[in-house]
């Protein structure tokens, strides 16, 4: 058996006095796609965010790919270059097309020549339907689009893992779709990918296992079937009826 | 940043406001004055006074003396109601007594000119570091910086240009150097001079810019960070892309500022346009016309720099991004 590409081994993290994450533990292995579910304030955010280390923990290990990667000497730069993120409000490089987004680490990071760059660019400007726009800046881009490009810049560094932090949750519902679409098309193709997401419908079609985190805990952790239609702890029921109420009411 | 038209449709679509590049008298006017200030420069400067001798104006007194001597006795005829003939009078008058000085102003105009871009170019040279280590830097570093900007800020110029003139021995080792002195390049002073307006220039600038770096937004950093850049190549090849740009309206500001401080270095014997101004106005007593006249050259300089800048803000505008203040 080989090791997990990720495990996160008894994490924890606060800010001063506030407990954020107390003692989360779980594996996912390459080709998984995980989706975290929990309610705001509960540590989803920053559990991501502990994974390449934009945030750093107080307690526990990380492992990607059996390497500790919350040792004092890991070089966060080599990491990053392994774990892509994309973020809720895009943080595209504002002074930069689409395809110098997706070029930028290319060059910067991985030193290749521009041309080498521009080439990968537009191959993954394309896995995300948005080679028309390459030479688009952000500004002119609509929402859905934005992100598109904010996963295909993360892709291009040809990460291990792909981090999503709620990446539909600034968009208009109407846009929502093609960035779940791309993510799907990601998940068919075997890309290991932890989200943090409360689409319901990506989370049943393409989550391997469903994390509920509540309070800075894992309250539960198993397959889409059995947390959506028999979730063993009370608080992922009741938090899963609050939510489709919601959805509902929309 | 700017309206949510800018943001969503960006520059095609942007009422893009008036500007001084919109206006063909003042392109003209400016153009007139520059290919003056050329041609005066290359005769005097590199031809040797080839085309004229170097005292000599292109233009000759003759003709405004007449114009002026004709409608002064116009005006006289008409009695009380020529006033305003009489103002035409006068103001052929100012021009036929300025003409004679203005092959000498046209070479502290270059003075002026190279000690404010030499200034204001080094001084960006030390803003941008400076800047950065304000709002990124550990907090030795910020209170280097902010030591360096407040000592820079908070002390007169002309107290500064005085302390390395008389008071260091940059002056000697200035004159040392080949070359300085000679043809175009100026003497020693001149070279002190842009060293002051390098130092403090660079405190006002990194200011500008320090603030243009604080309304680039967090995420775009931690999104620099995120695909493995290091915190300075983020900062290089992000922030300060977007930073800059944000900064172009401040720091035009500085620019103009530096055209008009650099007469300042007249005090410590700088053949600039107000040493010009100031000696030959001494020597005969006709301050009045020669410094309106040099404030028409310093307003002449502070117009081609907005130009210049208008045009630069233009060539660098993203859609989305940044300076719509016009």
């Amino acid at each position: 058996m080989s090791d997990p590409l990720l495990e996160l081994d008894d994490v924890y993290k606060s800010y001063g006095e506030e407990q954020v994450l107390s003692g989360v533990s779980f594996e996912m292995d390459a080709g998984d796609v995980d989706v975290v579910i929990g309610p705001s304030g509960s540590g989803k955010s920053t559990m991501l965010r502990c994974v390449n280390r934009l945030t750093e923990i107080n307690g526990g290990d990380i492992y990607l790919d059996g390497d500790c990667i919350t040792d004092a000497d890991t070089d966060v730069n080599e990491l990053r270059k392994q774990v892509g993120m994309v973020f809720q409000d895009f943080n595209l490089f504002a002074h930069l097309t689409a395809l110098g987004n997706v070029t930028l680490g290319l060059r910067k990071v991985r030193g290749m020549d521009k041309a080498t760059a521009q080439e990968q660019g537009y191959e993954h400007l394309e896995q995300v339907g948005l080679l028309d726009q390459a030479d688009s800046y952000p500004a002119e881009l609509s929402g859905g689009q934005k992100q598109r490009v904010g996963i295909a810049r993360a892709l291009a560094m040809d990460p291990k893992l792909l981090l999503f932090d709620e990446p539909t949750s600034a968009l208009d519902p109407e846009l929502v779709g093609e960035v779940v679409e791309v993510m799907r098309d990601l998940a068919a193709e075997g890309i290991t990918m932890l989200v943090v997401s409360h689409e319901m419908g990506f989370a049943r079609s393409a989550a391997s296992d469903i994390i509920f985190l509540d309070d800075g805990q894992i309250v539960e952790h198993g397959p889409p079937e059995q947390l959506f239609q028999n979730p063993q702890a009370a608080r992922t029921g009741e938090f899963l009826s609050r939510l489709e109420t919601a959805h509902e009411e929309e | 940043m700017g309206t949510p038209e800018s943001t969503t449709s960006g520059r095609t679509l942007r009422a893009r406001a008036a500007g001084l590049t919109d206006q063909p008298l003042t392109l003209l006017t400016v153009g007139v004055f520059w290919t003056w200030l050329v041609v005066r420069w290359t005769n005097d400067f590199l031809l040797d006074g080839a085309l004229i001798e170097r005292n000599t104006s292109f233009f000759p007194v003759g003709p405004f003396e007449a114009a002026a001597s004709t409608l002064g006795a116009l005006a006289a005829s008409l009695g009380p109601v020529g006033f305003p003939v009489r103002w035409l009078a006068g103001f052929f008058e100012f021009l036929a007594a300025s003409i004679p000085y203005l092959p000498q102003l046209a070479t502290g105009v270059w003075a002026t000119i190279l000690l404010t871009v030499l200034g204001i170019a080094l001084g960006f040279l030390i803003a941008v570091p400076l800047s950065v280590a304000r709002v990124y830097g550990g907090s030795a570093t910020r209170l280097l910086a902010l030591g360096y900007t407040e000592l820079f800020r908070g002390t007169p110029l002309l107290a500064q240009l005085f302390v390395l003139y008389f008071a260091t021995p940059l002056t000697t080792i200035i004159r040392e150097l080949p070359a300085v002195g000679a043809g175009f390049i100026p003497a020693q002073a001149f070279w002190v001079a842009v060293i002051a307006f390098m130092l403090n220039s660079a405190a006002y600038q990194s200011e500008y810019i320090r603030s243009a770096l604080n309304s680039v937004p967090e995420g775009q950093l931690t999104a620099a960070r995120a695909i493995g850049l290091s915190k300075v190549d983020g900062i290089r090849h992000v922030v300060l892309p977007q930073g800059l740009r944000y900064a172009i309206p401040g720091w035009s500001n500085e620019l103009v500022y530096l055209i008009k401080y650099s007469s300042l270095a007249s005090f410590i014997t700088v053949r600039e346009l107000f040493e010009r101004t100031d000696a030959i106005a001494s020597e005969t007593y006709r301050y009045t016309e020669l410094f309106v006249l040099a404030g028409l050259l310093y307003l002449a300089l502070v117009i081609s720099a907005s130009l210049v800048m208008e045009y630069v803000e233009d060539r660098v505008a993203i859609p989305g991004l940044g300076t719509t203040s016009r």
